[in-house]
């Protein structure tokens, strides 16, 4: 689904963001990015998203190749991705609702189709009765949640989430985790960014654990042909139905 | 949260308020629907750059519809206008009159009219305060002449000028009268009202491309995030740019009727005026009101300055989008 073969990304001279990074990812695993702040997990979500481009070596996504795409084909690519930030990006000159059907209106979805899917978003995420609010009236969770909706609303085949419990505290960063352990049982690709060590030790799946832009081995696999497996067992801190 | 098992479907009640008009969840729909939002949201601001760019536009748009009137004016006095050919002494009446006959229909001539020897003595006595001093030689010095009407093409004085010239060279013609001074001299002004409008038009027009462009370089601003987000969900670079190319084309429609209604109702104000001065100089003038024709034009165009104002700004802003993912 996801591969990365000696992947350097150069910002100055000799500086690198990432440093000859090989990894890849099965359809359907889901996987931590970790590090420290500065360590390369931005750079590494941006190059899959396509928002930069690397200095040597080769990504793959669902069999396309970044070094033989073109800029018109990149909203194409970015379409099978959805996206999770840490501030969640909601746009506050619309509802929620609007919000949610944002991605539906760029791929083209017919009115009927986008009333059904963001109200089935809306429902998963449990805020079927607040797609009238604008955004600012909700909670940080309820924000994120917002997020996490848009970002699956499209049925993406891979969730990048950055910091997605950043701000939240345990309580609300477990019920995202759910959320998002629900998209992967669907077998989305899920791979979150974050050095929440209370959260990788509450959820454990396998880390890609990044330092100083070098892959480091991690807990669950090696760095080169890295072998992804679905997780099998997962700690669960909260017990509250999703 | 909600149970599985609730209806994916069926749109919880407040849902269902919160749902837009059907035509904004299309494409172009969202992309008109953010641009009026945007109208709305900043209504001083958009109402004064579209005042700024109904006064820029008004200017030139004056100025091209008081030409064209003058303009008017000019060639609505050449087509009353007539030409006086005088002949030689020699050419008999029966000469006079198969020439004047012959030239009808030609040369951008509408009529003539064949004035003999003798019945231009008669008008000469009867007009003239000196018609008996004719009588002292003895014999009729006047020429036969032929009044010349041009037809309705030969209106400027160029086309004047020919035709006085084409008529000196026809045999028996000894001179052609003609006074195309003042005419000449409208001509000149109204050519020069129309260039300095031209170059005005010129600079005003590229005035308000300016105020269109940094309009929308604003409105790039305050969109930003809208497009960051955009550029992240995949929408493509004729989505982001859409809803900026409406708002411009907007501008450009707004402005240039703000501008009509403008130069209509300046129109107005000096019409009486402009009727009352030239009675004075016994004229029949009267102000023209722009034509539906030319107000459209100036809306069409000022249309396409809106347009052309938003494209020029837009300088592939996509490329231009940072990741909002952090440094982490």
């Amino acid at each position: 689904m996801i591969s990365f073969d000696r992947v350097s990304l150069e910002y100055q001279a000799d500086r690198f963001a990432l440093q000859d990074v090989s990894f890849s990812l099965e359809p359907g695993s889901f996987t931590y990015l970790t590090g420290h702040s500065g360590a390369g997990k931005s750079s590494l979500l941006k190059l899959i998203a396509r928002l930069e481009k690397p200095t040597s070596g080769e990504i793959k996504v669902s069999n396309i190749s970044y070094s033989t795409l073109s800029r018109r084909q990149e909203p194409a690519l970015r379409k099978q991705m959805g996206i999770i930030f840490q501030d969640n990006q909601l746009l506050n000159d619309r509802n929620v609702f609007d919000n949610i059907a944002f991605p539906l209106i760029i791929g083209g979805y017919k009115y009927s189709d986008i009333q059904k899917r963001v109200n089935a978003a809306l429902n998963k995420v449990g805020l079927s009765n607040r797609g009238a609010d604008d955004p600012m009236a909700l909670s940080g969770g309820e924000q994120q949640r917002v997020g996490i909706a848009r970002a699956v609303v499209a049925r993406p085949k891979i969730l990048l989430a950055d910091e997605p419990t950043g701000n939240l505290d345990a309580d609300i960063s477990a019920e995202i985790m759910q959320l998002l352990m629900q998209f992967n049982n669907s077998g989305v690709t899920v791979l979150i960014a974050t050095h929440d060590e209370g959260l990788l030790n509450t959820f454990d799946f396998p880390r890609l654990v990044i330092k100083q832009g070098r892959l480091l081995q991690s807990a669950n696999s090696t760095i080169d042909g890295f072998n992804q497996h679905r997780p099998t067992g997962v700690r669960r801190r909260t017990n509250k139905p999703v | 949260m909600n149970s599985p098992t609730e209806s994916r479907h069926e749109l919880n009640p407040s849902t269902r308020k919160a749902v837009g008009s059907r035509w904004t969840y299309t494409k172009r729909g969202y992309a008109l629907a953010q641009s009026l939002r945007q109208f709305k949201r900043y209504k001083v601001a958009s109402m004064i750059t579209l005042l700024v760019l109904g006064i820029t536009l008004a200017l030139p748009v004056i100025l091209l519809f008081a030409g064209n009137a003058l303009q008017q004016l000019g060639m609505r006095n050449l087509e009353g206008e007539s030409l006086t050919a005088y002949l030689h002494t020699e050419v008999s009446d029966l000469q006079g009159a198969e020439m004047a006959q012959s030239w009808q229909g030609k040369l951008g001539i509408r009529s003539t009219r064949f004035i003999s020897r003798d019945e231009a003595l008669a008008l000469f006595q009867e007009n003239s305060d000196i018609g008996d001093a004719i009588d002292v030689l003895g014999r009729n010095p006047l020429p036969g002449a032929i009044m010349v009407f041009p037809d309705s093409n030969t209106v400027s004085p160029e086309r004047f000028e020919s035709l006085v010239n084409d008529l000196r060279n026809q045999a028996g013609v000894a001179r052609v009268q003609m006074d195309l001074r003042w005419v000449k001299r409208l001509h000149a002004v109204v050519s020069l009202i129309q260039l300095v409008g031209g170059l005005l038009a010129g600079f005003l027009t590229l005035t308000a491309l300016l105020v269109i462009g940094n309009t929308i370089r604003l409105e790039l601003l305050r969109r930003r995030s809208e497009m960051e987000v955009a550029n992240l969900l995949g929408a493509s670079s004729g989505f982001m740019n859409r809803p900026i190319i409406y708002t411009g084309a907007l501008y450009g429609l707004l402005g240039g009727l703000m501008a009509c209604i403008i130069a209509l109702m300046a129109f107005y104000a000096i019409r009486e005026p402009a009727h009352e001065l030239s009675s004075l100089y016994q004229s029949s003038f009267q102000l023209l009101m722009p034509s539906f024709t030319q107000i459209i034009s100036v809306i069409c165009v000022s249309f396409l300055l809106g347009i052309v104002g938003a494209v020029s700004s837009l300088y592939r802003p996509s490329q231009q989008l940072t990741s909002r993912i952090s440094n982490t």
